[in-house]
């Protein structure tokens, strides 16, 4: 009886090609909501994928995208995807002193972050500066923690075992080398086996002369300390990652999609080929390299970059680096959730935006995910906006049940289009930068640095048009107040931090200070590896300030140009 | 002699900078080249300018407007050491406004120290451009030239 009830079977249309459904349904496709719809790369979006457009590209499955842990990875390096494990969550903290953010860390972790302690450092500290230093005025511990010599990475790390941190992470770029230092000094202290914990550094010193900015010498002479960096890691800490090329700052800067992987990828190329100059083989050093991307809004642009990044860069170390084992092609994925996209307007959409970028970037198989805190459009995060940070990355991890499957978007048309398109592009941008003398020659040209003015003015105009919708600030606007508490340092840790530093000025052995930086300084005069000299150093107590100065004046400074626009 | 006002025979002149470590100049970029766009000489000075050399650029481009972008969280401190040195350099006209994080009780206090202009996230591009060109006076290029 139930059959019987039940609506006549409609029969399905018949077979038609995509050209033909578009031309039968073209009275009602001409109503769009917009005049044209692109992904913010300005690649147009067609109103349908079908089998049709993958065809006509030429895509091959096995070719272009094959399965999990085969090359060209398009589908992530590892077979079982996030079945066996999932991505490492992290979340990034730092301010104050080392007091401070080691209650931080301490509390993130028994919160559950499985990405270990995540360092972000104050403005003095990336740029060489003591917490003394008439530079650092009113800057010491606000906007991560101040660490000046190694006494300040011990108290730190006070109390956390090393072993059990599983990673330590931190955006060290032009101060990467004496970073790593700290960290080798601190566990050959500890009697804790490099092995034990992966420690990774940013160390991508290029990106800061676009975005940024926290470069302090001349471009080349930071490639060459970063490289020193990843020469001297390869025997004192070779499970180390000693670089995070990252193109996160630079699209957070006005970089697309595409021009972020493009000129990451070029920036990687630059340190990899001062490394093989060195006589270092890819087949050495390639699975020690990561590339940092960060995450905005349009979900399926971040899908097909983090898709096609990993197809590109494993031609490139088969093509031009000679790599041969798969591990060299292995570069991790580190992403982050982007604050910028994030609203001082009502700061609770905040969340649903950053669950939006987490899950792209999940669905792009990266390997590491670090997610923001829906208060910071307004400052540093507070404990309580921090812990919604984390449980958005669980609830994805262990309610969704989208890890369950490999790259379950794979197969998409439409993603699987934007991936090889994402693919042309980038390589056409690299090729571009080649065609320039590298990256180097791109940043001394403005190359990078008026691509991303522009598409930060591009996206500037579009929102003021209400072109771009913004969620509760050019649309949906509200009066309604939504408060939010927000983080308050806490005033006095500055003083403090300057109190210990002047006291572990007093403390160590002023002779040995002395020794140290000379050895130093004749390092960096003879070209040598500078790692074993800033080691000794950092041991000594050296600080920051003074390593810094040292380098500033063997290789000289960087000087901001005034633009005329 | 009489001068006659020249501000609408030469464009406003418009030095931007960021101040302090902070190094992020997105935003300031974006409304260097609004300003321009709406007709004016635009200057970006760069990263991590000290007090002294900002009031220097802005004697040296004879600037009508100092615009300081700073998201550091040291935006009041900040501020007042460039109006220390620009006040040692004499230069008391410029119109100064500053853009950035800037929370609700610095917003007052940088008021109070003489800035004329403070532009938060979401503050939109036409009123930025608006705003610079209604505060600077219409006689300012004659007041210069006595």
């Amino acid at each position: 009886m139930g059959s019987s009830t039940r609506p006549a079977r409609v029969p399905p249309p018949p077979a038609e090609n995509y050209e033909a459904w578009l031309q039968r349904h073209q009275e009602e496709l001409r109503d769009s909501r917009k005049k044209s719809f692109e992904t913010p790369a300005g690649i147009p979006v067609e109103t349908l994928y079908t089998p049709e457009h993958l065809q006509h590209e030429g895509w091959d499955y096995q070719r272009d995208v094959g399965y999990p842990g085969q090359a060209p990875y398009t589908r992530g390096f590892t077979p079982g995807g996030y079945r066996s494990q999932l991505w490492k969550m992290e979340m990034y903290a730092g301010f104050g002193s080392a007091e401070e953010a080691n209650q931080r860390y301490r509390y993130l972790m028994s919160q559950g972050s499985t990405g270990g302690i995540s360092i972000a450092l104050d403005l003095p500290t990336q740029v060489g500066y003591d917490s003394d230093h008439p530079m650092a005025r009113d800057e010491v511990g606000q906007i991560g923690v101040a660490l000046t010599s190694l006494d300040d990475v011990e108290r730190v790390f006070d109390g956390i075992p090393l072993e059990k941190v599983g990673h330590i992470f931190s955006t060290a770029n032009a101060i990467g080398p004496i970073v790593c230092a700290w960290l080798i000094a601190l566990y050959e202290k500890r009697g804790t086996p490099t092995g034990d914990c992966i420690v990774q550094l940013q160390n991508d010193p290029i990106k800061e002369y676009v975005a940024r900015g926290t470069q302090f010498l001349p471009i080349e002479a930071a490639v060459k300390l970063s490289c020193d960096m990843i020469e001297f890691c390869r025997t004192a800490a070779p499970e180390w990652l000693p670089i995070s090329v990252s193109g996160s700052h630079m699209k957070q800067a006005g970089a697309t999609c595409v021009q972020e992987a493009a000129f990451t990828i070029c920036n990687a190329i630059a340190y990899v080929e001062t490394c093989l100059e060195r006589g270092m083989k890819i087949d050495d050093f390639g699975h020690v390299l990561e590339l940092h991307f960060c995450t905005e809004m349009d979900f399926f642009d971040e899908v097909a970059k983090y898709r096609a990044t990993r197809k590109v860069w494993t031609k490139l170390v088969r093509e031009r680096f000679g790599g041969t084992t798969e591990r060299s092609q292995h570069f991790r994925l580190h992403a982050a959730t982007s604050g910028r996209p994030l609203t001082a307007q009502q700061p609770l959409n905040n969340i649903a935006r950053i669950t939006l970028q987490a899950l792209a970037q999940i669905l792009g198989g990266c390997e590491q995910t670090r997610t923001a805190s829906f208060d910071e459009a307004l400052g540093i995060p507070t404990q309580e906006a921090a812990r919604t940070s984390i449980r958005t990355n669980q609830i994805i991890g262990y309610e969704s049940g989208i890890p369950d499957t490999v790259d379950p978007l794979g197969g998409s048309y439409f993603v699987e289009h934007l991936t090889l398109t994402y693919e042309r592009e980038i390589e056409a941008i690299i090729r571009q930068v080649d065609a320039m003398g590298g990256a180097l020659a791109a940043v001394h040209d403005g190359f990078y640095q008026r691509a991303l003015a522009q598409g930060a003015y591009r996206e500037a105009c579009a929102i003021e048009s209400g072109e771009q919708v913004v969620v509760g600030v050019n649309r949906f606007q509200s009066d309604e107040a939504q408060p939010v508490p927000t983080f308050k340092l806490d005033p006095g840790a500055a003083e403090r931090q300057v109190a210990k530093l002047r006291a572990v000025r007093e403390r160590r052995d002023a002779a040995e200070v002395q020794r140290t930086l000379a050895r130093l300084r004749e390092d960096c005069k003879a070209g040598v590896n500078v790692m074993p000299a800033v080691l000794a150093a950092v041991k000594a107590y050296a600080t920051i300030g003074e390593i810094a100065d040292v380098w500033r004046d063997a290789f000289g400074t960087y000087v901001p140009e005034a633009v005329r626009f | 002699m009489q001068l006659v006002p020249d501000n609408k025979q030469r464009p406003l002149r418009v030095v931007l900078t960021k101040v302090g470590l902070d190094g992020h100049d997105r935003g300031v970029k974006v409304i260097a080249q609004a300003l321009r766009d709406a007709g004016m000489e635009v200057i970006y000075a760069g990263l991590r300018r000290t007090p002294e050399d900002i009031a220097r650029i802005v004697l040296e481009e004879d600037a009508d407007v100092l615009g300081l972008s700073i998201l550091s969280g040291a935006v009041v401190p900040l501020t007042r050491r460039v109006l220390e040195a620009l006040h040692a350099q004499q230069v008391n006209d410029v119109v100064l406004v500053v853009g950035g994080i800037v929370p609700e009780p610095a917003r007052e206090e940088l008021k109070s120290l003489g800035v004329q202009g403070v532009f938060t996230p979401g503050t939109s591009l036409t009123q930025i451009v608006a705003y610079i060109r209604a505060s600077v006076p219409a006689e300012r290029s004659y007041q210069e030239a006595k």
